[in-house]
């Protein structure tokens, strides 16, 4: 039985034993691009397949996927999606927030839990405090390597010794540097090392490609989780609500499966 | 066996103090077991849940931080601190009916015993003191209810085994304590720039987010790539080590940080608050040992 409590107790451990893991999420984006939907974020508009509203991101949240031009792409991130490996854990989107058509829809495309399946909301909502509080502190052990928007500051951490930067649609347009970083691993003997990542879609090829090539060293796929950090936006209710105290019931949800 | 029963063990200075605690007692034999609500002190030392504790007869059960009101409390803990963290008019009222009617009758079957950490007053008012047999306090200054006429056993907390560091940064100031408002971290800050420091680490379980993003965040802006946060980090010998000068800024008479900084070689800058003659860690056992009722054991073997 998984339980949400659990799995992120199971990475944190894993953290404190200094034992390599790989932490991929697959979130309602990511879950739009597996069944080739549109996607268009910008300023006008957020284009979710056939719903679309008004512009609400910024600009370091914009993309665009179109599932006839970027079919490369998409392949890569299916290859991400259905890669298996000890220690290679994958969160999905859970039904309590992306609803029960779409939960059992990437189950399928997925094929047999072997274990390795958890919550894309791992370290968010009702474990975001356990993330900062417990997991946080314990980058400190790390030779930490970052990869960031190129707006994002790091300088409040202790921990990092390299950044990689992306930008705008990393996904696409910043796909060379998941081999160039490839390269700087192997050329440099990096083991035992931690990645983050903060870097949208990009990460999730990222994460799968350096874990099948270099998985003596620990990726960990963190989201807007250290926004309050790194100088960017506060645009999460999970965010707003630990570190402001805002109304928002996200921070005590506990994503069932 | 001692059995440490905690409302919240989350790593800040009392639960630090406990955990070693449990270590040397269990290292000179005396079986111990802490028992909390969280899972920080669950890899620290022989530890459970608060759902795994049960009082048997000839325990020692040392309390912390739980609002205990009769002996009947102990039998459900999760409850107990559910109750101490609801609406204070609620436990106001618990406490007026527990005091009129309820019984404050002390366990036969086993010895217990409050311990009273920080200032030592929330500890003393939240319980009804005279379920107790003893009560702990790590100085002499701590504030005690007055009704207590209990026994009361003065020691402060063990400290670690921390060695000198052998090369330290320049410059490098750790800010190190609990975030929380209490602490006053952001004078420290202020202070370690203006005395020429070039770089302040945070060192401190983060319980107050919104203050950290109020008063903390600002001074990182105000200061900008020279403020960092580290968080709690459970190895002393390590955060010592990566730091040249400590600044702390709310007066803590049982802190053991100006101690360890001593240890370790680091500049330490504070308030004077009245210190009392440090102790030795066996010193302090012994005090623990007696007042406890327990039998010095000689061959005590890897003594942390």
């Amino acid at each position: 039985m998984k339980s949400f409590e659990g799995d992120f107790y199971k990475l944190a451990g894993l953290l404190k034993k200094r034992e390599p893991f790989a932490f991929n999420r697959f979130s309602d984006g990511e879950l739009c691009i597996l069944r080739n939907r549109e996607i268009i974020v910008d300023a006008q508009q957020v284009k979710w397949g056939e719903k679309a509203t008004k512009g609400l991101y910024k600009e370091e949240d914009f993309k665009r996927f179109d599932p006839k031009e970027h079919s490369f792409h998409r392949d890569r991130l299916v290859d991400a999606f259905k890669f298996r490996a000890k220690n290679y854990f994958k969160g999905l989107s859970c039904r309590c927030c992306v609803g029960e058509e779409d939960f059992r829809w990437q189950l399928e495309f997925h094929g047999e839990d072997d274990g390795n399946l958890t919550w894309a909301n791992l370290l968010v909502n009702g474990n975001y405090p356990q993330f900062i509080r417990e997991m946080y502190p314990l980058f400190n052990g790390y030779k930490t390597v970052v990869v960031c928007n190129d707006k994002a500051s790091l300088s409040m951490f202790p921990f990092v010794i390299k950044d990689f930067r992306v930008g705008y649609n990393a996904m696409v347009n910043d796909y060379g540097l998941i081999e160039r970083m490839r390269q700087w691993i192997v050329e440099n003997n990096i083991e035992g090392h931690l990645f983050l990542f903060s870097a949208s879609s990009f990460s999730k090829l990222a994460i799968h490609q350096l874990y099948e090539h270099c998985g003596n060293n620990t990726y960990i796929d963190i989201g807007t989780t250290l926004n309050p950090f790194m100088n960017m936006r506060l645009d999460r209710g999970y965010l707003k609500s630990f570190w402001l105290g805002a109304k928002n019931a996200d921070i005590n949800k506990i994503c069932i499966w | 066996m001692i059995k440490i029963i905690t409302g919240s063990s989350v790593p800040v200075g009392a639960t630090v103090a406990l955990v070693s605690l449990c270590n040397h007692l269990n290292a000179r034999r005396h079986e111990c077991r802490l028992f909390g609500p969280d899972h920080w002190h669950l890899d620290k030392c022989k530890s459970g849940g608060l759902a795994d504790f049960r009082p048997e007869k000839g325990d020692v059960v040392l309390v912390h931080d739980i609002g205990l009101h009769s002996v009947s409390d102990l039998s459900d803990l999760k409850a107990t601190i559910k109750e101490r963290q609801g609406s204070r008019w609620r436990q106001i009222l618990r406490k007026t009916v527990c005091g009129c009617f309820g019984s404050a009758k002390k366990p036969d079957d086993f010895q217990l015993v409050l311990t009273c950490q920080g200032d030592g007053r929330s500890s003393a008012q939240q319980s009804n003191i005279s379920l107790f047999h003893k009560i702990h306090c790590l100085g002499h200054t701590q504030q005690i209810s007055r009704k207590a006429t209990l026994p009361v056993f003065v020691c402060p907390n063990l400290v670690d085994d921390l060695k000198p560091s052998e090369s330290k940064p320049a410059k490098v100031a750790g800010v190190v304590g609990t975030i929380r408002r209490e602490n006053r971290l952001e004078l420290s800050i202020r202070r370690a720039f203006e005395e020429g420091m070039e770089t302040v680490i945070l060192y401190g379980y983060l319980a107050d987010p919104i203050y950290y993003y109020n008063d903390i965040r600002p001074l990182a802006e105000q200061y900008p790539g020279k403020v960092k946060f580290a968080g709690f980090v459970d190895d002393k010998q390590k955060l010592y080590d990566s730091v040249s000068d400590v600044y702390c800024s709310a007066i803590k008479p049982w802190s053991t940080v100006k101690l360890e900084s001593k240890l370790t070689h680091t500049h330490f800058h504070g308030p004077d608050s009245p210190q009392e003659e440090p102790m030795t860690n066996d010193r302090i056992l012994a005090v623990w040992i007696n007042a406890l009722g327990l039998q010095q054991k000689k061959d005590a073997a890897a003594l942390p």
